[in-house]
């Protein structure tokens, strides 16, 4: 299997173009993209603002758990061609993009919206990556509330 | 006893004060025994190791694994590496999933 599978954890801007040329093939003529930005102001829930946030990962695992994402996705759909992950760590600013998750598929109906879909949440489960949130109220860590279970 | 390099993030790593420590531990001590032995040790961590993750070579363990010589361990909270919850200390008006 030759499918394109990049994963990685950067400090630098993401470049969605580059990543997408790199995941297509040329069977190719579907791809999903996700990306999440750092968001300034908050309204759903505790409505808040952000200044900014600094994401910090454990990088050999998160690397390591990024692969076993893109695994995960394979053994579910595996019509999808390429696969990108890609986490941005460091002090980021309200409106930058600070994950990328994009599946590949030669159409739109062969379930590249669910792999995408699923991949980002799997991101949020098992990839090791933190967020420190800086408010005008003060700084304090972002913390999930998935447990792994053994295997994963 | 094994040696192992144990590794902090996040809030652990601010209430340990130190990214990383090297332990000396007993050949047969568990992931449950760690927690407990640094409760007993550091103070600071003992309100953590009831939510804490533990990593066992870049693996998720869990409180029966024995601990194997020369591991590479991490403690660290449940990953937020996407959209979260706002703090948990200023309330519990966590969003929906």
């Amino acid at each position: 299997m030759d499918f394109p599978t990049i994963f990685s954890i950067t400090e630098d801007e993401i470049d969605l173009n580059h990543l997408l040329a790199k995941i297509t093939l040329s069977s190719t003529g579907a791809a999903a993209i996700f990306t999440g930005m750092v968001r300034g102001e908050t309204r759903r829930g505790e409505a808040h603002d952000t200044e900014y946030l600094v994401y910090e990962a454990y990088v050999p695992m998160a690397e390591a758990k990024m692969k076993q994402v893109a695994d995960e996705i394979r053994t579910r759909w595996p019509v999808i061609e390429g696969i990108a992950i890609v986490q941005r760590i460091g002090k980021l600013y309200p409106k930058t993009p600070t994950v990328l998750i994009a599946c590949t598929a030669a159409h739109r109906d062969t379930g590249v919206f669910e792999a995408a879909r699923y991949g980002i949440d799997r991101l949020k489960e098992i990839v090791p990556i933190w967020k420190k949130e800086i408010s005008p109220d003060g700084e304090f860590w972002v913390e999930g509330d998935y447990v792994p279970k053994p295997g994963e | 006893m094994n040696r192992v390099k144990l590794l902090f993030f996040a809030t652990l790593r601010d209430r340990a004060g130190a990214k990383s420590m090297e332990l000396e531990i007993p050949a047969d001590l568990t992931v449950q025994g760690l927690k407990e032995k640094l409760s007993a040790e550091y103070p600071s961590l003992k309100d953590s190791m009831s939510s804490v993750l533990i990593t066992i070579n870049r693996e998720y363990a869990f409180d029966e694994t024995v601990i194997p010589d020369n591991a590479e361990l991490a403690m660290f909270p449940p990953v937020s590496g996407g959209q979260g919850h706002f703090p948990a200390a200023s309330g519990q008006n966590s969003l929906p999933d």
